[in-house]
Parts: structure tokens; C-alpha cells; sequence
């Protein structure tokens, strides 16, 4: 029963797709930031990390326009754990050749961190909550909250006046400061990125609502229909 | 009986059951008089008498208080079995948040006073200006209780959640912490227009997360 209700329908079709086209995308964007894209005047090889550091980023920001789909929230909340975190630890590695420090109190980095602690504790509270109804009501209304501290950190973009990066690629007025091979280089890694989130995210989903139809076959109830 | 008639009746039930029953205030005030003692023996007592060192610490133990106080307050109806006769009330979820918010903001003003007066006696801090001061003490205390609130409702009626609601809430509470620490620090020292420019940021705290917490919070609350 639980085996013939679950969906098979074009998600589970095209994931398999999904993951080749994340899978190479991904290695185009390794040889582009390591080999194609050139050396930085001023930083040397160290700026490649960059590829990697501002994508992730971008991806942690990611999960917090998904809050009204519980299973898709789980496993936003999720990636934009891995990927935050990725962000943060790339970064600092970035910041100590170029910055001669691994972390300074910069308001961007900082509410960064502080997204990260906010991340952990939405999967906490999920993970606390045992029955799925009241669980996706309060981890939404978490997430809602959540979700008013991303503007606090893009308007720290613009309000701090620090050692952090100013933004090189969606700046207001002007062109990218970036050479092109490189903002292409950081393109593709941004694509790549998106890619391994959008299989990340579809697997993990379909993992969540097996586990719900599980739970709700051993309870021996009537599993709903899902989307 | 309008809404804000029920949010006043709930928020006086609060208040007189603290009254009655004042475990919740006495350890919030005895855990911000405790800091600020440790304050000057932990940093020094040079560094501890900086506005800002002091700011920052009163208001991280504000924070804590408003925890301790908010989940004693839940605790009290939950061992009464209360909130569900508070919940089934027409209007009850919304009277139950706006009340518990001011009546946990009242008390955090009284806790912040002996808070205050200790730090100012013990720590010799300058009172450049006092309105200043006073006002940046209520709007930053305004704007801890509606975040405080949400996140005890949130964790209401969970396993550990003594040790969830302040991880919940501390990252939240940051830019308050910070506007708060910012605005009570140049009171301190006299700049006037920085402390009511942190005010100003303060308000709009209090608003955005009230408005959203009486929009919201009241369909978590079982």
C-alpha cells in the first residue's frame, strides 16, 4: 500500500538526471577555478576559494523562500546547514592569507554565524517535535522569524564599513569589478552549486515523505495523499 | 470585551500571579545582580566600568532574565492546566501572547531598574543622560519580550526545552542585544543623537516582531 501510494511522478524521473547534470557541472566549475579561470594581481591563487566560498553562501540564503512545503523546508533547513557552514569554513580559510586573519568581527560574517546558529536551531526544534502536524506549524513559524534576519544581513552589505569583500557581482550601478574569466569562472560555480542544491534538495525530500508514509503505515492509518 | 480589553485582563492575571508567586522576578533580579557583581571581578574593574563592557552585559543577562521569567510564567499555567482554559476563550491565543508579552515586560522593567541601579552604583558609571537611558532601557526591554514570548510558545511543552529556548532565542535577540548595547552605551556617555538613533531601531524591533508574533504565534500555541 504505502509502496503504491507513494509518488513516482516527474521528480522522481528526472533526478537521476538531475544528479549527471550537478555531478558535471560541478567538475566543469573545479577545472574552470582551478586551471582556467587566472591568477589574481593582488591575491594570488588564494582568491580561487572564492568559487566556492561565495556560491555556498548564496545557497545558505537559499532554503528560507521555501517555508510554506514542511518536507521541502526540512530539507532546505538542511542544506542551508551544510552549506552555510561551508561558506563559513571556506571563508575563513580565504580570509587568513588575504586578511592575515581566520575570522574578524565583520557585521556580514557575523550575521552569517549567527544565521548558521539560527539554522541549528530550527533543525533542533524539529527535531524535538514528535508528532508532524505541530512540528511543520512551529518549525514555520520559526522559519517565518528566521526568515527577517536576511535582510538584517544583505543591509549589512551596505552599512558596514569593514574589511569584508565589498560585493563584486550584483552591485548597484556599474559593471562586475571581477575579470570576466573569473566572473565566468564564479558563474558556473554558482550554477554548479544550484545544481547539486536542486538534487541535494529533491532526494532529501523524497526521503522525508518516505519516512512520513512509514511512520504512517506502522500507525496503521491511512496515509494522505501526497503532492 | 474588546481584544485589547483581553490582552489587558490577561496581561493584570500575569501580573498578580507574579505577585503572588514571584519566583520567576526574584530570579531574574538575583541572576542580573549576580552578573553585574561578576562583571568587574571577571573583567577587571577598569575595563569593567566601560559603558559599552557595561551595556553589554546588562543587557546579556536582561536576555537571560527575560527566559528565565517567560518559561517560569508557561510553566505556572502549564502545572494549573491554564492555558487550556486561556486557549478555548474567544480570542484567548491572541489575548494569552499580547498579554504574556506585557506582562513580561513589565516585569523585565523591573528587573532592568535594580539591574540599572546596581550597575550604576557598583560600576560608577557615568549617567550623562538619564532620559536617555530611561528610554533606551524601555524600548530595549519592549523590543526582548515579543521574541522571548514566540520562542517559549515555540519550544512549549517540549522535552529540554530549558536548554531550546535559549538557542532559539539568543541569535534572534542579537540585533536587539546590539541596538540596545549601542543605545545605553551613548546615553551613558552623552551622545544623544546615537542613543536616539538606537532607540528608533529598537521601536521598530518592538513593532516588526510584536506584529508578527500576534500574527502568527497564536496557531502554535496548544
Amino acid at each position: 500500500m504505502i509502496e503504491t501510494t507513494f509518488p513516482r511522478g516527474f521528480a522522481l524521473r528526472i533526478r537521476p538526471w538531475l544528479g549527471i547534470a550537478a555531478a558535471a557541472s560541478f567538475a566543469v566549475a573545479s577545472v574552470m577555478a582551478l586551471a582556467w579561470a587566472p591568477t589574481d594581481a593582488v591575491q594570488g591563487d588564494v582568491y580561487r576559494i572564492m568559487y566556492v566560498h561565495v556560491p555556498a553562501a548564496w545557497l545558505g540564503w537559499l532554503w528560507s523562500k521555501r517555508p510554506w512545503f514542511d518536507a521541502a523546508a526540512v530539507a532546505s533547513a538542511e542544506i542551508g546547514v551544510l552549506f552555510t557552514g561551508l561558506a563559513l569554513v571556506a571563508g575563513s580559510i580565504w580570509a587568513k592569507p588575504t586578511w592575515g586573519v581566520w575570522w574578524t568581527w565583520e557585521p556580514r560574517l557575523v550575521t552569517t554565524a549567527v544565521m548558521f546558529v539560527m539554522y541549528v536551531g530550527y533543525l533542533l526544534l524539529r527535531s524535538l517535535s514528535t508528532d508532524f502536524d505541530r512540528r511543520a506549524t512551529r518549525a514555520a513559524i520559526l522559519g517565518v522569524i528566521l526568515v527577517l534576519d536576511v535582510p538584517i544581513v544583505h543591509l549589512s552589505v551596505l552599512w558596514a564599513n569593514s574589511l569584508h569583500q565589498l560585493p563584486t557581482v550584483l552591485r548597484a550601478g556599474g559593471s562586475p569589478a571581477l575579470d570576466s574569466a573569473m566572473l565566468l569562472t564564479l558563474m558556473v560555480s554558482v550554477a554548479a552549486f544550484t545544481l547539486v542544491y536542486l538534487y541535494f534538495m529533491s532526494a532529501r525530500v523524497a526521503i522525508e515523505l518516505s519516512r512520513r508514509m512509514t511512520i504512517w503505515g506502522a500507525a496503521g492509518a491511512q496515509p494522505p495523499r501526497l503532492p | 470585551m474588546t481584544g485589547l480589553a483581553r490582552v489587558g485582563l490577561v496581561a493584570s492575571r500575569e501580573l498578580s500571579a507574579e505577585r503572588r508567586q514571584p519566583d520567576g522576578a526574584v530570579a531574574a533580579v538575583t541572576f542580573v545582580a549576580v552578573l553585574v557583581l561578576l562583571e568587574s571581578l571577571v573583567v577587571g574593574p577598569s575595563r569593567a566600568r566601560d559603558a559599552t563592557v557595561a551595556a553589554a552585559l546588562f543587557w546579556i543577562a536582561l536576555a537571560f532574565a527575560a527566559i528565565v521569567v517567560a518559561m517560569r510564567s508557561f510553566d505556572r499555567e502549564l502545572d494549573d492546566d491554564a492555558l487550556d482554559a486561556l486557549v478555548v476563550l474567544p480570542g484567548g491565543r491572541d489575548a494569552l501572547f499580547g498579554g504574556k508579552v506585557l506582562a513580561l515586560a513589565a516585569t523585565l522593567g523591573l528587573v532592568a531598574l535594580v539591574g540599572g541601579v546596581l550597575s550604576l552604583v557598583l560600576l560608577d558609571l557615568p549617567l550623562a543622560l538619564p532620559v536617555h537611558v530611561v528610554l533606551v532601557v524601555v524600548l530595549g526591554v519592549v523590543a526582548l519580550a515579543p521574541v522571548v514570548v514566540v520562542d517559549v510558545v515555540l519550544a512549549l511543552r517540549l522535552r529540554a526545552r530549558a536548554a531550546l529556548v535559549p538557542i532559539l532565542a539568543l541569535p534572534v535577540l542579537v540585533p536587539q542585544l546590539v541596538s540596545a548595547t549601542q543605545g545605553a552605551a551613548a546615553a551613558l556617555t552623552g551622545d544623544a543623537t546615537a542613543a536616539l538613533a538606537w532607540s528608533g531601531i529598537l521601536l521598530a524591533f518592538a513593532l516588526v516582531y510584536g506584529v508578527v508574533g500576534l500574527t502568527i504565534v497564536p496557531a502554535a500555541i496548544e
